[in-house]
């Protein structure tokens, strides 16, 4: 099978969107260590915004910026990346940053309540 | 004076950010203001829905200048409209039930209104935006603070129940994230007017793929099953106002969404069944798990998720009569669980193990909040003359004209169960034989006033439905008109 170098890149990019949140799913799933959860959760999230990302990329695109250089390339037949999916990761990132933050105060809340951080010694609450 | 939706969302979100600022002035503003603001609201959705409703035509606010579906819009039809008018209701008798909330310190109180002002600007956002990924944006809002909000006392368990919330909650919104993206890759936008109108081109396969995720997504925060295990703790941690906040805002918009997807962007066919089977597992596991509680709250949270399984087997149904219902419902639950809740936290309060069976004979010891729980449970289980009878009453009738006769047992096996658990803690309120004769914590004025309003209100609903029955009418109507929804915000498109 012959494959170029975008063929290549292309199914690099999109493995490891998908490989991403697998790990991310695994370490949520099994691992009983708060933090770790909380790693699988952020990990998730990274391996969406590389989907994302992927999705939104056209063959040979520049960035999609209105400047007289990017007018340019366009009137000489090039292509612009698509800036949506792009502006969207970036908001995508800053609500993970906060989901984040929530969830390790909780896990150093829950460290100081019960003195352990393993999600199998915690359970005044049935889980 | 100019009123427009997108004060829902500014102005609340804007009074957030001052509070701590205003607590360096007087620290009696932190908690004027937002009681200042969810009036403020409040008299905008009524103005904004008299608007509505006369001249039948939604208002679509075009953000920034960018005209669908290029920019974010925001639509407030009579359906989403309705919705808004009450959580902002709801909204304000939070704020007069806990205008004095943790009186002695008040740095928490700061903390308390900061995050609920978030909260409101979260859930009446996810109504009102019409652009699927700002929606998103809006459920992470509310989902933030709501978290917070769950492990606000740090003597309780509420950092446990929070960590559990947080991670179903989180785990939604990356499935809910990948379903936009996989959405955005076939369609290629994402105002939801013109995802209906592009719907058709995607391929079954993918279509269903997508929007399984979504049901999953938006499941957790509509309490559908088996994503609802969070309630349950979110509920018993959390302070008493936050709870009713959770079932009158927080609840609504997850099943606002939901709806949204399956009855304006999706035409899958068999969507309706699915509603329809999901919310009876809902209903029954739910009741049958209440039955079962011994903690106050914890029972109140399973009767929550019961309730809006029933919504959700009312929306399956799917007729206009059944919408209907289903919306009326949606108004009851918000009123009548807001009573129960709010009277149940002083029964809460005043039996320090939080069970029932210990909280015998504190009916002659606080008659007031003993006799809003009991008017809650009566309306709740669809006694007449109370709110709660009429819902119930325009679902099962709507359930026959569709010939759904299995799901109609159902729903009266359902409500056996129901009566069975509210008499129980009813009959030891009053029956039973006092422990001791200390009253811990007698409610506040503001707290007696905001369960008079809603007792105020059932009572009247029961006797004379027609005050809501137009709008919730012209609400139904609005929501199944697909076609209305699609061209009224395209419109707008100038390009």
């Amino acid at each position: 099978m012959d494959l170029d170098y975008n063929q290549i890149m292309s199914i690099g990019v999109y493995g490891s969107a998908i490989g991403l949140i697998l790990i991310g799913l695994y370490a949520v799933l099994i691992k009983k260590h708060l933090t770790k959860i909380v790693i699988g959760l952020s990990i998730i999230d990274a391996g969406i915004h590389l989907l994302f990302i992927a999705i939104g990329y056209i063959k040979g695109g520049t960035a999609p910026i209105f400047s007289p250089a990017g007018e340019k390339i366009v009137a000489n037949g090039g292509v612009m990346v698509d800036p949506v999916p792009q502006a969207l990761v970036l908001t995508a990132i800053v609500i993970g940053f906060a989901v984040t933050a929530v969830a390790l105060s909780l896990v150093i809340r829950l460290y100081r309540h019960h003195q352990t951080a393993r999600i199998d010694q915690i359970k005044s609450l049935k889980w | 004076m100019v009123v427009s939706p997108v004060h829902f969302i500014a102005v609340p979100l804007l009074a957030a950010f001052l509070i701590p600022l205003l607590a360096k002035v007087s620290k009696e503003l932190v908690r004027i203001v937002p009681g200042l603001v969810i009036g403020y609201l409040s008299v905008v959705s009524v103005i904004l829905m008299t608007q509505v409703v006369n001249t039948g035509q939604p208002i679509i606010e075009v953000i920034g200048g960018w005209s669908p579906p290029f920019g974010i819009n925001l639509v407030f039809s009579a359906f989403t409209g309705f919705l808004v008018s009450l959580m902002t209701f709801m909204a304000f008798l939070i704020w007069i039930y806990s205008y004095r909330f943790k009186k002695i310190d008040d740095a928490p109180a700061q903390k308390y209104f900061i995050l609920f002002m978030m909260l409101v600007t979260g859930s009446t956002g996810i109504v009102l935006t019409g652009d699927i990924f700002n929606l998103f944006v809006f459920m992470e809002i509310t989902a933030i603070a709501a978290y917070s909000l769950t492990a606000f006392y740090r003597d309780r368990d509420g950092a446990e129940a929070a960590f559990k919330y947080l991670l179903i909650g989180s785990f939604a919104s990356a499935l809910m994230l990948l379903a936009i993206v996989l959405l955005y890759s076939q369609v290629g936008t994402l105002n939801m007017a013109e995802i209906a109108q592009r719907i058709h081109t995607v391929p079954q396969g993918m279509k269903i793929t997508i929007f399984t995720l979504f049901v999953v997504g938006l499941g957790i925060e509509a309490e559908m099953f088996p994503l609802n295990g969070w309630a349950p703790d979110a509920y018993s941690q959390s302070p008493g106002p936050v709870g009713v906040a959770f079932a009158a805002l927080v609840v609504k918009a997850g099943v606002y969404s939901l709806v949204r997807v399956v009855f304006t962007m999706f035409d899958i066919h068999g969507a309706y069944e699915f509603l329809i089977i999901m919310g009876a597992i809902t209903m029954v596991i739910a009741e049958i798990s209440a039955l079962k509680q011994t903690n106050l709250k914890r029972m109140l949270a399973y009767s929550s998720i019961g309730q809006m399984g029933f919504v959700l087997i009312a929306f399956g149904i799917g007729t206009n009569a059944a919408v209907f219902g289903a919306l009326f419902l949606m108004f009851n639950h918000a009123v009548i669980k807001g009573l129960l809740f709010m009277s149940g936290s002083y029964l809460v309060y005043n039996t320090p193990s939080k069970e029932i069976k210990d909280m015998a004979g504190i009916g002659k010891k606080l008659p007031m909040v003993s006799f809003f729980f009991a008017l809650g449970a009566l309306a709740i289980v669809g006694l007449p003359p109370f709110s709660g009878f009429w819902s119930k009453l325009y679902i099962l009738m709507a359930a026959a004209d569709a010939s759904f006769y299995y799901l109609m047992g159902t729903i009266l096996i359902v409500s056996i169960i129901e009566i069975v658990y509210y008499f129980r803690v009813m009959g030891r309120l009053y029956f039973g034989k006092p422990q001791n004769d200390v009253v811990l914590q007698k409610p506040t004025l503001g707290g007696i006033f905001a369960m008079g309003v809603l007792a105020t209100v059932i009572i009247v609903i029961g006797i004379h439905p027609d005050f809501v029955t137009g709008f919730i009418q012209s609400a139904a109507d609005t929501l199944l008109d697909k076609a209305g929804y699609i061209n009224n915000v395209l419109q707008l498109t100038n390009l």
